[in-house]
């Protein structure tokens, strides 16, 4: 365990944008909260205030969240090869470091580390901001920003979400790691030429389209299909101010669906493969 | 004491071209054992299978481990400095020697602090800030803070300049050689480390030509160097390699007498660097 902390914290040494961005990003918003207009002339109904409160907050989360995707995803691509440009992988290896040790340290830092940091960012950002908009807003709106349930609403969601995202995006973060020690250049390429050959051949070939179905659903619709009741669905009511109640996260999560789902689980096992073969590839990357 | 590398039937492939062909070699506790050989002889092919940085085929047991399968507990005991300016550029001296010290349990933190006050380079300069001599000794320093029971250095000191390399040299001989241990190290620079070897092993073409202790040289190996009359007469005696200097002629034997020899001219044990080139020539007499 001592080994991977001290592995983890090198990750942060090498990339400080792990948390120099994110502070960036909660620095511009309260900019923004600090000095930026509050207006707002829509007339709410009590029970949409606290919906709208909510939803304030989860944007500025959204921002956050965009944000540590795109970062996470180009992390991974790039650290087992970073230091095979730069050749200090024979520096690393000539420590007592397995290549397990090293590759999984980098996945639990794009998959788990950098979120948590994103997080604790963005709940202090949110939290300093939903203080200041209070105080500049002394109206319905900053009444229900500053509001305990929202608060713990927020919490559950991020945690939520980063538990449920490190198992579901498993397997692209672990195919992204496997080009990441694999290729000798051009790895954001050779991160989507693969995949896209693949859906290719089986059109060209089979005349079916498994593959891209099954890669579409993976990036994008399986996610909040698997995770969450109607995610977007109850957003748009809630931002409609046609929900029947107020926004609710206890509802929106689906815990259980995301457990029981297969999909979930054939995920995890594929995620396992590619991360035994970068471990494989690790290895022997000094000869690649 | 058993061997700390033992090699046999040692062979490394790049598909069909084969880098080492069923080498076989010891190296011994307490020896200073120099892999000498040509560009593309075959010594880095060794020096990462020896590391267990690729895999290969053969027997390769390194202080008892098979190093491909066993690398991060044989970086326990050994440690390595393979090529210079391979420290990664953003990391902070400081953050080297806690890392080292945190994933290395044979890493001393006092020993690498007093080699570094030793010299110009402050704990919180990055790499990339040092010049190649300085990254250089940054590397050493880490590297011999680690009580290893064994040290391989592969071309440590390619592309530094003079005083960079005798800087290395020093520090290597001063504060680490005093000690009783054991080093593996490759270079093409053969006259800078021959006053630090106990031991040559020459490799030419994937396979080992000569296998020799630094004492054992002087009793097989020999060279004379005669007028253009003696000539004939030291050809008969069968040099394996012999060269013209200044209108005379070096001539290199092996497990010949020296007193024939003594006859014919000026006898004297060939340097280490004159043995390679001697042995190593392409199409050699």
């Amino acid at each position: 365990m001592n080994t991977y902390k001290w592995l983890v914290r090198r990750e942060i040494w090498e990339n400080r944008a792990i948390w120099t961005l994110p502070l960036a990003i909660g620095a511009v918003l309260l900019l923004a909260a600090l000095f930026g207009r509050v207006e707002f002339d829509v007339p709410f109904l009590a029970v949409q205030t606290h919906s709208a409160g909510a939803l304030l907050l989860f944007a500025f989360g959204a921002v956050f969240f965009f944000v540590m995707s795109i970062y996470s995803a180009w992390y991974l691509l790039d650290s087992l090869y970073a230091d095979r440009k730069d050749r200090s992988i024979l520096f690393w290896k000539s420590l007592p470091v397995s290549d397990a040790e090293t590759v999984i340290a980098k996945l639990a830092t794009g998959l788990l580390v950098i979120p948590v940091v994103y997080f604790v960012v963005a709940d202090s950002t949110t939290l300093i901001i939903a203080f200041i908009v209070s105080l500049r807003a002394r109206t319905w709106l900053g009444a229900s920003l500053w509001n305990p349930e929202i608060w713990l609403q927020l919490q559950v969601l991020w945690i939520y979400l980063i538990l449920t995202i490190a198992i579901w995006f498993l397997p692209v973060a672990a195919w992204l790691l496997l080009v990441s020690a694999w290729a000798k250049r051009s790895v954001t390429l050779w991160s989507i030429m693969p995949p896209l050959a693949l859906v290719w051949a089986e059109k060209m070939f089979f005349g079916t389209h498994l593959i891209g179905e099954a890669l579409s659903d993976r990036l994008m619709t399986g996610y909040p299909a698997t995770a969450f009741h109607d995610f977007t669905g109850s957003l748009a009511a809630a931002a409609q101010g046609t929900a029947a109640a107020p926004l609710d996260v206890w509802k929106l999560l689906a815990p259980v669906d995301f457990v029981a789902s297969p999909s979930t689980w054939i995920g995890v096992a594929v995620g396992v493969a590619l991360v035994a073969a970068a471990i494989k590839l690790r290895a022997r990357s000094v000869e690649l | 004491m058993p061997p700390l590398i033992e090699a046999r039937e040692l062979t490394k492939k790049y598909g069909s071209y084969v880098a080492v062909d069923r080498v076989a070699f010891c190296v011994e506790p307490g020896r200073i054992v120099g892999l000498i050989g040509p560009n593309g002889a075959g010594k880095t092919s060794i020096m990462r299978a020896v590391l267990g940085l690729s895999p290969y085929e053969g027997q390769l047991r390194v202080l008892g481990r098979e190093p491909f399968r066993e690398r991060a507990a044989l970086m326990r005991d050994a440690s390595f400095i393979a090529d210079v300016a391979v420290l990664p550029p953003w990391l902070r001296v400081d953050q080297a020697i806690d890392f080292t010290a945190g994933v290395h349990p044979r890493f001393r933190r006092d020993r690498a602090r007093a080699l570094l006050a030793k010299t110009q380079i402050k704990p919180t300069h990055r790499i990339r800030e040092l010049s190649k001599g300085m990254k250089t000794q940054v590397h050493l320093a880490l590297t011999m803070a680690i009580d290893a029971k064994l040290l391989v250095l592969d071309e440590p000191t390619l592309g530094l300049d003079l005083l960079a390399r005798r800087g290395f040299y020093d520090a290597l001989v001063n504060d680490y050689m005093d000690e009783a241990r054991t080093i593996l190290i490759t270079t093409h620079q053969v006259e800078e480390v021959e006053n630090l070897l106990t031991d040559v092993l020459f490799i030419d073409r994937g396979r080992i030509v000569l296998d020799s202790s630094l004492e054992a040289i002087a009793g097989r190996f020999a060279a004379i160097t005669v007028n253009n009359d003696q000539l004939p007469a030291a050809r008969a005696l069968n040099p394996f390699h012999e060269r013209r200097a200044l209108g005379k002629t070096v001539l290199y034997f092996e497990n010949v007498a020296g007193a024939a020899l003594a006859a014919l001219g000026e006898v004297h044990t060939p340097t280490v660097a004159d043995l390679f080139v001697a042995k190593l020539s392409r199409g050699a007499a």
